[in-house]
């Protein structure tokens, strides 16, 4: 079509006076009659009218107008009239422009003048574009029949139902453990007084048995992409620990050691870390809460549920303590007593006070068991598995790789160098801290469940690692440990008797063999090592024992309470000397020359390094001196024709994950890899190699297999919480920790007696109480014991389910005001003052209560004040009405006259019984002689002054319809506080992108004409998240949302307005700039024609191309930059 | 930067006892004071209440003269602050009440351009300084002694964002990390009566019964104001009101920069305790009143 | 009464004396910073049930605005409340429509001096006077010439009952005998002058 062939009609509408009124409609129309391409110009009253219509019908007919402008009211309102209007007499709809001259202008402007200026202006701007308007074609677009629901309250379920109903599909996402939302938690509901769970759990149950609806509960939406008809959620299901095996039996409860308060029943009262919502909960199924798993855990090489076995000794239930102890743990008794506890040192509770004594109470339980119980019996192995294992080394982590391998029906077998089993626990841990007896009754355990120990055979000197191989074992753990003391290397270290090397010393010892020392021994070293060598010379018969240390307390290896007792027991320690030479006469010490130190830079291990004062040299007397300063593996026992790869430390070189070495099959862990650590540490190697060699001999991959090793905690501080019910560290109250008792050091230093006396059954407990239960569910496994039906899963997962919609309804309902904020109504101070929701769990027969309304001292109120408006038409909170509160006001008056004597008071500013049968309801509550009170509670406060005082309380108010101030006591207050958005619903705008309104709630489509849509098509919005509602309300607006959504569904395709973008393939230099920008993936790479291209079904229009397109060659339909210059320049003309 | 001291009327006579420990207080934590030369009465409320033009221009040649300083205008007295606090806001606000008063201030050829921040000594203690500083400054603790915080009404109010309008927590927090045991005291921003006490002082001593009853009540050993009416209503009445409801109150009534003087190592002299009417004895973890 | 019937013939009509109060007042509102919410007021009487001493009042702060309404301002101006009010500010900060009530109360007490309408035996405005009558002469205010001052206007024989508190004051130095000048007491009073003209200044209401 060429320009001069254009045809244009203008249409001026009146719209009666509300155009006409302020804007001189026939000077509009004459200001454009001489305008190019013009034909016609007319004004009429009512475009919209069918005469009005006929006008432009006639004109096209007659004149041939190719071109329609029509200046009325918002293009909300008529636009598509028009466009229908022009389609008649076949005029592309796009070839229409409306022009708003209403709202814009005559609504707006109080002038005439001014009004009709803008008016003409807009006017000839719109002549000025459509000349350059294109005719288009519209798309369509397939709805996907399914349907997400978001949110399981009242409204979601309704709508759920009545789409799945029609037999399409509906996802409903609850975020909660249970659908039912607040109205679950309702006593009765207004007017009608029926029971709230009576009618909405059918509703429930209907849900969760309805072949059409998926439930997602436990589950929050996590990413939105598309558009109406096809959208892609991803939703992420919370593991809720228990799978749906569960019968709902409920045997789990009453094991679960854990209480923490009940959002259920507003924190009114507790429940266990494993739990159903309600009775009627749907998904009926349990689920176990769980935070941050417990530091203690966490930080344990063996991970150990200490925080499990400290909750159940808190219940006294010590047999089921020791049985959690002992499922990973081989040597229960040994750890109880010698483990240094990286579990304490991490311990939540010393944010509080004091770590809890956790090492002390495994002691006790594995005590406890012993003396009730006897000696363990170990477990029944069913799994037979034909595999020979061998393990070098009987310590602490040969042992727990034999316990391990042996749960597997392996039979292991482990070679030991010594005598006698156990290594380092037999050996080097002098008996007055581990009784050999206890250690033996644990091998013994071990050995029970089908260990051999051959002890006295060397690796190097008895066999070779190919002999093992040859005998036909398929797979070895090297775990020899570092029993090698090292030398220090000074001047007359070899050459005097009366010198011994630490760990040396103490092995003898504990092998019985004589060791003499003399009346002046001296310690050298810092170690617990040393500790235990000066404590050991001590019960040999040494008059005194002195330690030196080249450095001072602060940097000493040894533990504390080890290194105290060791002074209780007279051992003197010198800080900051160190030995330079061993003096002696004919053959024997007559002492030590020493040098003193100051202490210099920090060294690698971060401890500041010693340096020796210039001319400090002095002798110091000895007759005996022990060398404790530090041990290592002893390699040149291990066969050198294996060829091991060793590291510069001289220990055995492994995979930090898969304990390998170099050689094929052979795996080593402990000190023998490390170096010198700890007991734990070395059984937590045994644990993960026996993890290792079981997946080997399946002959699974090792490669970039990952073993569990302890974590390395977050920074945490007093202002934390070990989860998210309890008080910050810095709000909980103190407890001392229990001390464990020890016996006298004059009595205890002359014989190998045990020292420490373990903790008596109220210590334990006590003590066991101090924990925080830390990340809520402790994983004691107790549940996972007494559930027949095997449901219970504490290694479940989050997943994230993607599912496909076609459109969406948000249900997420709403949150009530905080009342802590409202200092004046006393919420925080007084305890009988209750928010609604409380209330409505206090009356209700489920609840805490059991539906007595009773104070906290459990006497029934002789008074209850029921406070409406409580932050509601308040513009220091919300300024909006929250519109239910009037109503259950009146319905809690009702119940508490049913239940009690009490008087009742409202305190209203209007009442608000708006609503079928609601007016009638406030009749009925008036007959039945409530005290209604017309105005405003300013204050609640105590009568009489003091906190403690049982006063009652004291209602400070106008009545204003006696013009009087009064004051009224009351026992009980209930503030109706007031009706606010989700505290997510921002993070749910963004996530739908839809639109709130200034009071947070989302906004809807227009206030009257289309309460459930949203600006965003496919979007709807129902329930108390568009606005406060009661529960008609929600379900009325929750039925038509579902009505909106079917009939998408029923026509099956959705029309959309063709104002894609469109990229000339002329201009186009297929830059791929706009397909990284395109929000909406809708623009994909041509290579063959090396161009870019839009799919115009995933298209929106936003023109974000456009905008960044350097060729200029992507352009947006029905917006292309010469329409909108054209319309520009007209407006500036 | 430098503080302009505003004293206003009373500082100067019956709360001299507050005039002295506020400068001594500042002195110790090293701010600059300087008081505002030729001030005159801020029209306190009775002004207020007869001619607003006339109380806002003579409130308004205070700003203007401390306008020729640098620094914020402190004024103590909870009354002056209110008032010159107001008149700024209002003539900030008003376009032709500032253009009035101008008007008016321009015969002594003053003039103010509404530069100023108008502030309370409290605030600024706390805000300024902090709480910590000033801990570690103090030479002694108030460890156990109990104290009720009276804060009164008009320092938090009308809402000037200072503080918790219903439960204001400065003084509290203040003395707190002084060692001081805060009683619970909910009369803390109740109303003392202002000038009710002389024109109405049946209401005025009514008032003041229930603030003492409830520091009575909950065992203070001190009222801690930072209002000299307030000071005067709780402290200068107690007579009065003992014979009126036949009670037996003796309590003291302290400025709160006299007891943060005493922790700043202050003698009764520096901070004028030998003015109060009720005297009182400072033992080790107590205080007590003494006849 | 002739009044009301008056008010009755023609529809929305106000007496003349009423229309002279709620003009002044209205304008006397609109210079107090956020004074417009006054019509916001939806009379739930939480300035009453806030206030501490409204128990004494004989119209209660809801009402004031109430009978506002009710175009009874003259009413308003006989009532002692406005007199009681202490301006501790507790019904301002409380009110959920931002009424600035003690600020409207201000006005309302300018508006009764400024007509001479008041309660019966009426104290309170002797004392402003007597404060406003010091405040002029020395620039500052001087508490004991103040009470004097006041006392002997209302009733001298209360002043007996004030003596022994005076002289514990004194004691104390807590009194001064002579009261405290500023220097420029002279341009000051220049000053007073002035604004006591703008006072009269009523700018035109458009």
């Amino acid at each position: 079509m060429k320009d001069n062939d254009i045809k244009i009609g203008v249409y001026i509408c009146h719209c009666g006076t509300n155009i006409a009124g302020t804007v001189d409609v026939e000077n509009v129309r004459d200001s454009v009659v001489d305008a190019p391409y013009v034909s016609i110009s007319r004004d009429y009253k009512f475009m919209c009218s069918e005469p009005g219509q006929e006008l432009i019908t006639k004109d096209i007919r007659e004149l041939g107008l190719n071109r329609v402008i029509v200046a009325s009211c918002s293009p909300l309102m008529h636009e598509l009239t028009f466009r229908k209007t022009c389609e008649k007499s076949n005029l592309n709809r796009y070839l229409f422009q409306m022009v708003n001259i209403r709202e814009q202008c005559s609504w707006v402007h109080k002038e005439m003048k001014s009004a009709t200026e803008k008016a003409s202006a807009l006017v000839y701007a719109a002549v000025c574009r459509v000349v350059h308007q294109k005719p288009l074609e519209t798309v369509h677009v397939k709805i996907n029949s399914n349907t997400l629901v978001v949110g399981g309250g009242i409204s979601g379920i309704q709508a759920a139902l009545e789409i799945g109903e029609s037999g399409n599909k509906v996802y409903l996402v609850e975020k909660d453990s249970t659908i039912g939302g607040k109205m679950a938690k309702f006593d009765k509901t207004f007017p009608t007084l029926d029971c709230s769970a009576c009618i909405l759990t059918p509703k429930m149950v209907s849900v969760a048995q309805h072949e059409n609806i998926e439930l997602l509960s436990c589950s929050e939406i996590e990413n939105v992409e598309g558009s109406i008809g096809n959208f892609t959620v991803k939703v992420r299901k919370k593991a809720r620990y228990v799978t749906d095996k569960c019968t709902s039996c409920g045997d789990c409860v009453q094991v679960c050691p854990v209480e923490v308060p009940n959002p259920f029943e507003e924190n009114k009262s507790q429940r266990s870390a494993i739990y159903k919502t309600f009775p009627q909960a749907i998904p009926n199924t349990y689920l176990i809460e769980k935070e941050d798993r417990p530091p203690c855990r966490e930080t344990c090489p063996i991970s150990q549920e200490a925080a499990g076995y400290v909750a159940l000794v808190a219940q006294r239930r010590f047999e089921e303590a020791a049985r959690l102890i002992r499922q990973q743990n081989p040597l229960p008794a040994v750890c109880g007593r010698v483990c240094y506890h990286p579990c304490e040192s991490e311990c939540n509770r010393q944010f509080v006070d004091e770590s809890v004594a956790i090492k002390n109470l495994k002691r006790f339980v594995i005590d406890w068991e012993m003396r009730q119980k006897g000696r363990p019996r170990p477990p029944k192995i069913e799994k037979k598995r034909p595999e020979k294992i061998a393990i070098i080394g009987s310590g602490p982590s040969g042992l727990a790789c034999a316990h391990d391998l042996a749960l597997q029906g392996y039979k292991p077998v482990i070679h030991e160098r010594l005598p006698v089993a156990g290594g380092m626990l037999a050996v080097g841990i002098p008996e007055y801290r581990l009784p050999k007896k206890l250690l033996n009754y644990e091998i013994d355990y071990i050995k029970k469940m089908g260990v051999t120990i051959k002890t006295g055979l060397a690796l190097g000197k008895e066999f070779t690692i190919e002999d093992l191989f040859k005998q036909g074992y398929k797979a070895i753990y090297i775990a020899t440990g570092a029993h090698k003391s090292l030398k220090m290397k000074i001047p007359g270290e070899e050459k005097f008797k009366g010198v011994y090397h630490g760990v040396d010393y103490l092995r003898n010892i504990n092998l019985g063999k004589s060791q003499p020392v003399g009346e002046r021994v001296a310690i050298i070293g810092g170690g617990n090592t040393a500790i235990d060598a000066s404590r050991t010379a001590l019960r040999c018969g040494a008059k005194e024992v002195t330690i030196l240390y080249r450095r001072t307390r602060k940097e000493m290896p040894a533990e504390e309470y080890e290194i105290q007792a060791a002074e209780e027991e007279g051992v003197k320690i010198q800080y900051l000397v160190a030995p330079v030479e061993v003096l002696g006469k004919s053959g024997k010490i007559v002492g030590l020359r020493c040098i003193k130190m100051e202490l210099g830079e920090p060294d690698s291990s971060g401890r500041r390094r010693p340096v020796p004062i210039e001319g400090s040299k002095h002798d110091l007397s000895f007759d005996t001196v022990i060398i404790a300063v530090s041990q290592a593996p002893e390699i040149d026992f291990i066969d050198r024709k294996a060829l091991f790869e060793l590291t510069k430390w001289n220990t055995l070189k492994v995979n930090q994950e898969t304990l390998e070495t170099n050689i094929e099959g052979v795996f080593a862990g402990g000190d023998v890899a490390w170096g010198p650590a700890t007991v734990i540490a070395a059984m937590g190697d045994g644990k993960r190699a026996a993890e290792v060699i079981e997946k080997y001999l399946n002959g699974e991959p090792l490669k970039d297999f990952k073993t569990r090793r302890p974590k390395t905690l977050p920074k945490r501080d007093k202002d934390c919480r070990p989860h998210s019910y309890a008080p910050r560290f810095k709000d909980t109250p103190k407890k001392e920790r229990a001390a464990m008792k020890e016996r006298m050091p004059y009595t205890r230093r002359n014989d190998f007696e045990e020292v420490e006396l373990g903790f008596f059954e109220e210590e334990a407990v006590r003590e066991a109480s101090r924990c925080l239960n830390c990340g809520i569910c402790i994983e004691c496994h107790e549940c996972e014991r007494v559930c027949e039906a095997k449901a219970i899963d504490h290694h479940m997962e989050d997943e994230i389910e993607e599912i496909n919609v076609g459109q969406i309804l948000i249900a997420t309902g709403y949150n009530t005001l905080n009342s802590d904020s409202l200092v004046p109504y006393g919420y925080t101070e007084f305890e009988n003052v209750y928010t609604s929701l409380e209330f409505e769990r206090i009356v209700n027969s489920t609840g805490p209560t059991q539906g007595k309304i009773i104070m906290k001292d459990g006497k029934e109120p002789r008074a209850i004040g029921i406070v409406h408006c409580v932050g509601s038409r308040d513009i220091n909170n919300h300024p909006y009405c929250s519109r239910v509160c009037c109503m259950y006001a009146l319905k809690f008056a009702h119940l508490i006259q049913d239940r009690t004597n009490a008087e009742v008071f409202q305190f209203y500013i209007d009442m608000r019984s708006f609503g079928k049968g609601y007016e009638e309801f406030y009749s009925r509550i008036l007959e039945e002689g409530v005290n209604v009170i017309r105005g405003k509670v300013a204050e609640v406060v105590k009568c009489g002054w003091s906190k403690q005082d049982e006063g009652a309380l004291l209602i400070r108010c106008e009545d204003t319809l006696t013009k009087k101030y009064r004051e009224i006591p009351v026992d009980m207050v209930v503030l109706c506080n007031a009706i606010e958005p989700q505290p997510d619903a921002e993070k749910i705008r963004r996530l739908f992108s839809i639109s709130q309104s200034p009071d947070g709630f989302f906004l809807e489509k227009h206030p009257k004409l289309d309460p459930t849509a949203t600006a965003t098509d496919g979007i709807y919005i129902a329930g108390c998240c568009q606005g406060p509602k009661d529960i008609p309300d929600s379900v009325a607006q929750a039925s038509s949302a579902a009505a909106r959504i079917l009939a998408h569904i029923a026509k099956g395709e959705v029309e959309v307005e063709p104002i894609q973008a469109y990229i000339d393939p002329e201009l186009c230099a297929g830059c791929r700039l706009c397909n990284d920008l395109c929000p909406y993936r809708a623009i994909s790479f041509i290579k063959e024609e090396n161009i870019s291209r839009v799919n115009e079904a995933l298209c929106k229009g936003c023109g974000t191309c456009v905008a960044s397109c350097p060729s200029s060659a992507a352009t947006a339909k029905h917006f292309s930059d010469k329409q909108i210059f054209a319309e520009i320049e007209g407006i500036l003309k | 930067m430098e503080y302009i001291y505003y004293p206003g009327c009373s500082l100067e006579a019956s709360a001299k006892g507050y005039d002295q420990s506020f400068r001594f207080v500042f002195k110790e934590l090293g701010l600059e004071l300087v008081e505002l030369e030729d001030w005159n009465c801020c029209g306190a409320t009775y002004y207020m209440a007869t001619k607003e033009t006339v109380s806002l221009v003579i409130s308004a040649r205070n700003l203007a003269l401390a306008e020729k300083y640098r620094g914020d205008l402190i004024a103590p007295c909870s009354s002056c602050y209110t008032i010159l606090y107001k008149t700024n806001h209002i003539l900030k606000n008003n376009p032709i009440m500032r253009a009035k008063v101008d008007q008016a201030l321009k015969r002594d050829n003053l003039a103010y351009s509404l530069s100023l921040k108008i502030r309370h000594p409290l605030e600024v203690l706390v805000n300024d300084v902090g709480i910590n500083t000033i801990a570690s400054q103090a030479r002694f603790r108030l460890d156990g002694v109990k104290m009720a915080q009276y804060y009164g009404c008009q320092i938090v109010r009308p809402d000037r964002g200072l503080d918790d309008k219903e439960n204001p927590q400065m003084m509290d927090s203040l003395f707190e990390a002084l060692g001081v045991e805060n009683v619970y005291f909910p009369m803390k921003v109740r109303c003392c009566g202002g000038m009710l006490m002389t024109t109405y002082p049946d209401v005025g001593l009514e008032l003041n019964k229930d603030i003492l009853e409830c520091a009575y009540e909950n065992e203070a050993d001190l009222i801690v104001t930072t209002c000299p009416l307030c000071q005067i209503n709780v402290e200068a009445y107690q007579d009065k009101i003992n014979k009126k409801f036949k009670s037996n109150f003796h309590i003291p009534v302290l400025f709160f920069t006299q007891a943060l003087g005493l922790a700043l190592g202050g003698t009764p002299k520096d901070l004028g305790l030998d003015r109060s009417l009720i005297s009182f004895r400072l033992n080790k973890n107590s205080v007590e009143a003494t006849r | 009464m002739n009044r009301k019937k008056q008010e009755l013939k023609i529809p929305g009509a106000l007496g003349k004396k009423e229309r002279e109060l709620r003009d002044l007042f209205l304008l006397q509102v609109s210079n107090i910073p956020g004074g417009e919410s006054i019509k916001k007021c939806i009379q739930c009487g939480s300035c009453t049930g806030s206030c501490p001493v409204s128990y004494t009042m004989d119209i209660t702060p809801r009402e004031i605005i109430a009978l506002f309404r009710a175009r009874e301002i003259e009413s308003i101006l006989s009532s002692r409340t406005i007199w009681i009010c202490a301006s501790c500010y507790a019904c301002t900060v409380r009110c959920p429509q931002g009424v600035q009530v003690t600020d409207i109360i201000y006005t309302l007490k300018r508006l009764a001096l400024d007509k001479n309408i008041f309660p019966k035996r009426f104290p309170v405005y002797a004392l402003s006077k007597s404060f406003v009558a010091i405040t002029n002469r020395y620039g500052r205010s001087y508490e004991p010439g103040l009470i004097l001052f006041y006392f002997l206007k209302t009733n001298p024989l209360k002043l007996m009952g004030m003596i022994p508190l005076f002289l514990r004051l004194i004691s104390k130095g807590r009194i001064g005998f002579v009261p405290k000048k500023i220097k420029g007491t002279k341009t000051f009073s220049e000053i007073l002058k002035e604004a006591e003209i703008m006072e009269m200044v009523v700018p035109v209401r458009e």
